[in-house]
């Protein structure tokens, strides 16, 4: 799994380095430089060339809009991973506390019922068994 | 029985119809939605429901006296009472992102990128959303230039005009930690550094002492060899050893 991101993480930083010396070579252009910016501009094809062939190892991987948002806003993709995580483990907090709230409930309910209708509760019990400690 | 009921539910003036005609419950007709404070009254008479009913009230036939009875879920599903973040061994992740502050700019994530990248993206055009928006019109693969097609790519010698000079522009790097605690001794830090600051303040505070102390014994020294190298100081005694 990892090494299909190796690959193409190898393949980009090569990418943008090869971008990264383009730009110095155009920024100041001397005419001696023509053959070095010929040669980079095959580069940068070959490169998206490589880039390219990456997508097929890759065809299966999912990527969640919103971390698009976090990067075209200037911001670490990583806060999203993060706010996600965060967002989960609350959610199953809630979750959890709603149940052990609704599984008291139930025992309380049940304890409750069967002081009031005994022999409703007992026929009840025999059909779905005794609950299991909360 | 059904007086404690509908004492329980505040419906004193409720009267069941009696029979199980009246309740809708005669052979071949399906049982009617029933509100709950009815129940005991089902309850009452268990052996009333024919046998030759249709399908459908069969598993309230069979879990008589009750009805809408369903089966309770299995105890092995996943749900939220499990802690889903180790159930799916995520625990090296979130203390990864959750347990330290992560820093709030793509510069951060991506230092090696040249260029201003902080930037919003829609400033300049270059939003991932507008590529998948409007993806650029183009083939469906790359193919080398050419000699003649590398014509087009003939320069004017020179430097590049100001405002087209993107890639000289880094995002500002800021300054080290170690400066800000000087700067700022009054910030927020956690017990085990607080007690530093003390130490080095007295340490400050006998520096001139130290110094004077450092002198002598650099003369002592001189006295004795004076091609020795400088002296720290701060052990005299492995000084002494040298």
């Amino acid at each position: 799994m990892a090494e299909k991101f190796d690959n193409l993480e190898e393949h980009l930083e090569k990418f943008v380095e090869n971008i990264r010396q383009l730009g110095i070579i155009v920024s100041d252009f001397q005419p001696s430089s023509q053959t070095g910016l010929n040669q980079k501009l095959n580069f940068m094809i070959t490169g998206l060339q490589d880039i390219e062939k990456c997508r097929q190892q890759l065809h299966d991987i999912n990527v969640p809009l919103e971390v698009f948002e976090y990067i075209d806003q200037g911001r670490n993709p990583q806060l999203y991973t993060k706010e996600c995580l965060e967002r989960a483990l609350a959610k199953n907090e809630q979750v959890k506390g709603k149940i052990d709230t609704l599984t008291k409930f139930k025992s309380l309910l049940i304890s409750e019922l069967g002081k009031v209708f005994p022999e409703e509760m007992a026929k009840y019990k025999a059909i779905h068994g005794d609950d299991p400690p909360s | 029985m059904t007086e404690i009921f509908s004492t329980l539910f505040g419906q004193n003036d409720a009267q069941p119809p009696s029979g199980p005609a009246a309740l809708g419950f005669a052979p071949g007709k399906p049982p009617p939605s029933m509100p709950p404070n009815q129940a005991p009254i089902a309850a009452q008479m268990p052996g009333q429901l024919g046998d030759d009913g249709p399908l459908l009230r069969k598993p309230g036939a069979m879990n008589e006296p009750f009805y809408l009875l369903r089966e309770l879920p299995v105890g092995n599903d996943l749900t939220g009472n499990t802690n889903l973040i180790t159930h799916y061994n995520l625990e090296h992740a979130y203390n990864k992102f959750c347990g330290k502050k992560v820093k709030e700019k793509l510069s951060n994530f991506l230092p090696e990128l040249p260029g201003m990248i902080d930037c919003p993206g829609v400033q300049d055009g270059s939003s991932l959303r507008s590529l998948i928006e409007k993806p650029p019109v183009c083939g469906n693969s790359f193919s080398p230039l050419t000699g003649a097609l590398l014509t087009g790519f003939r320069l004017h010698t020179g430097p590049l005009p100001e405002q087209y000079r993107l890639m000289h522009i880094q995002p500002p790097k800021k300054k080290s930690k170690h400066k800000h605690r000087h700067h700022h001794p009054q910030d927020p830090l956690p017990l085990e550094t607080r007690t530093d600051p003390t130490k080095k303040k007295k340490k400050k505070d006998n520096e001139p002492e130290r110094r004077k102390k450092k002198k002598d014994k650099k003369k002592k020294k001189n006295r004795h060899s004076p091609d020795h190298p400088g002296v720290t100081g701060s052990q005299p005694n492995s000084n002494s050893l040298r």
